[in-house]
């Protein structure tokens, strides 16, 4: 799978967003405060929104997802044991990794946010695509799902996983980092090259840049890493 | 102060809980009964059993503002005045007093350039800030804030807690599951199966929760 961006330019109103770049295997991080435009390069790459200059060419065939940042907008079953079965999915082992064992029978509008986000996502995991978006997978998650979210991700995939979030804390590995700035996609290359490029990283990151750590990656584990070898 | 008195309620069960002013983060798993907790210190919701008090008043009887998860769903007017307005117009407020109070919370919280915006049109930070305005305008004794920052980024997150600050309202309590921004508050609640397990200045707590996945990133990374 690959996913090609060349001169895109969508506009809406006064705001503009442009974006040139090619998506490949791997796992891809693309940052940017709200409503800088990460969803609308998210859909554009999904093919359900259609620039209004530019292509948009994604080159091999297979399953794709986008994952929306609300659970309820997938929702399709009225209980927890039908929304697994919607996605033709053994209910066990999506209830263990959602952390909701004994809510099988559950009506899902009783179920939290967060209930339903773990659910969701438990379900999006399970099953293999070539082409995985991700919008603000960390939305409604507490601290131990999101740590457990993005221990999940940080595995390389067998396709491309595209993951979109404002949230800087607890992120994954990944191998390539994006960047939305002042209206424009920017590709800030693989991981390693693009930290001292991220002009917002998280705070935990910054501060050991600052310190003269060289992470291999961004996740808390890295920066930990990283911090002991810089202290000998 | 706000005082909490052998509160029982759906899965929360707190004997005594002192909350000072100031700005208190509660935090805590999905689950833990966190927005129940602000419900009931709003009154919105009466507990089963049990009592809130607001410097001794129950809080249905004190000025006490609301700001949801998701501020746009709970918007009923178009233009940001007419909605930061609202609280004081529904009271038949004068008109001079109404237009001078919204004048005073929009610059107050750096947003008197979206008066004349249509609220559908703001950006996520701008709707939170326009929903903040229109409970800060009442003047309340007590502001309740139920997971606001989950939308926002954390620089957004920065500039909302800058305004609150410069709002001067006497006691703050947000639920966030930002840990960092919760690190900047001046007391912690954390809960859990609807307990109180730790509570006091943030460094207490979360040298408390030392193994566990609320600890802020920044401390995992030698601060």
């Amino acid at each position: 799978m690959r996913v090609s961006l060349q001169g895109v330019e969508v506009r809406r109103g006064e705001w503009t967003l442009t974006a040139d770049g090619i998506f490949t295997q791997g796992r891809h991080l693309v940052t940017g405060p709200v409503g800088s435009g990460k969803s609308t390069v998210a859909l554009l790459i999904a093919g359900m929104v259609t620039p209004d200059r530019g292509t948009v060419a994604r080159e091999g065939e297979g399953p794709i997802f986008l994952s929306l940042p609300f659970p309820e907008h997938h929702s399709t079953g009225a209980t927890v044991r039908e929304e697994i079965a919607s996605w033709g999915l053994a209910p066990d082992p999506v209830l263990s990794g959602a952390g909701l064992a004994g809510k099988l029978p559950e009506e899902l509008h009783r179920c939290s946010r967060g209930e339903l986000k773990r659910l969701h996502l438990a379900c999006v995991l399970a099953r293999r695509w070539d082409l995985l978006l991700l919008d603000e997978p960390y939305t409604a998650l507490d601290c131990p799902a999101r740590e457990a979210l993005s221990a999940r991700l940080s595995a390389p995939p067998a396709a491309m996983t595209v993951i979109f979030t404002h949230a800087r804390e607890s992120l994954p590995r990944v191998d390539r980092l994006w960047e939305i700035r002042e209206g424009r996609l920017v590709d800030l290359g693989p991981v390693r090259e693009a930290i001292p490029l991220w002009s917002s990283p998280p705070a935990y990151l910054r501060s050991a840049l600052d310190q003269g750590a060289v992470p291999e990656n961004i996740s808390v584990q890295d920066v930990r890493e990283a911090l002991c070898r810089t202290d000998g | 102060m706000i005082r909490v008195e052998g509160l029982v309620h759906d899965s929360l069960a707190i004997p005594a809980l002192e909350i000072p002013d100031g700005e208190t983060a509660v935090i805590g798993p999905n689950g833990a009964g966190k927005t129940t907790l602000l419900r009931i210190l709003s009154g919105i919701t009466l507990p089963a059993q049990g009592s809130v008090r607001v410097d001794g008043i129950p809080p249905r009887e004190r000025e006490v503002g609301w700001v949801g998860e998701y501020p746009d769903r709970n918007f009923l007017f178009d233009r940001v005045r007419d909605e930061i307005a609202s609280p004081l117009r529904f009271r038949h407020l004068p008109c001079g007093e109404t237009d001078a109070r919204v004048q005073e919370v929009a610059e107050m919280l750096g947003i008197a350039r979206l008066r004349d915006r249509s609220v559908m049109a703001l950006s996520g930070g701008e709707k939170v800030l326009v929903a903040l305005a229109a409970a800060l305008v009442s003047r309340p004794r007590l502001l309740l804030m139920d997971e606001v920052d989950s939308h926002l980024d954390p620089d957004t997150v920065l500039l909302m807690e800058a305004a609150l600050r410069r709002a001067g309202c006497p006691a703050v309590i947000r639920v966030t599951a930002q840990m960092e921004s919760a690190l900047r508050a001046s007391h912690l609640v954390f809960l859990q199966g609807g307990k109180v397990l730790h509570q006091g200045p943030p460094d207490r707590v979360f040298s408390a929760l030392e193994d566990t996945a609320f600890l802020p990133p920044l401390w995992r990374c030698g601060r």
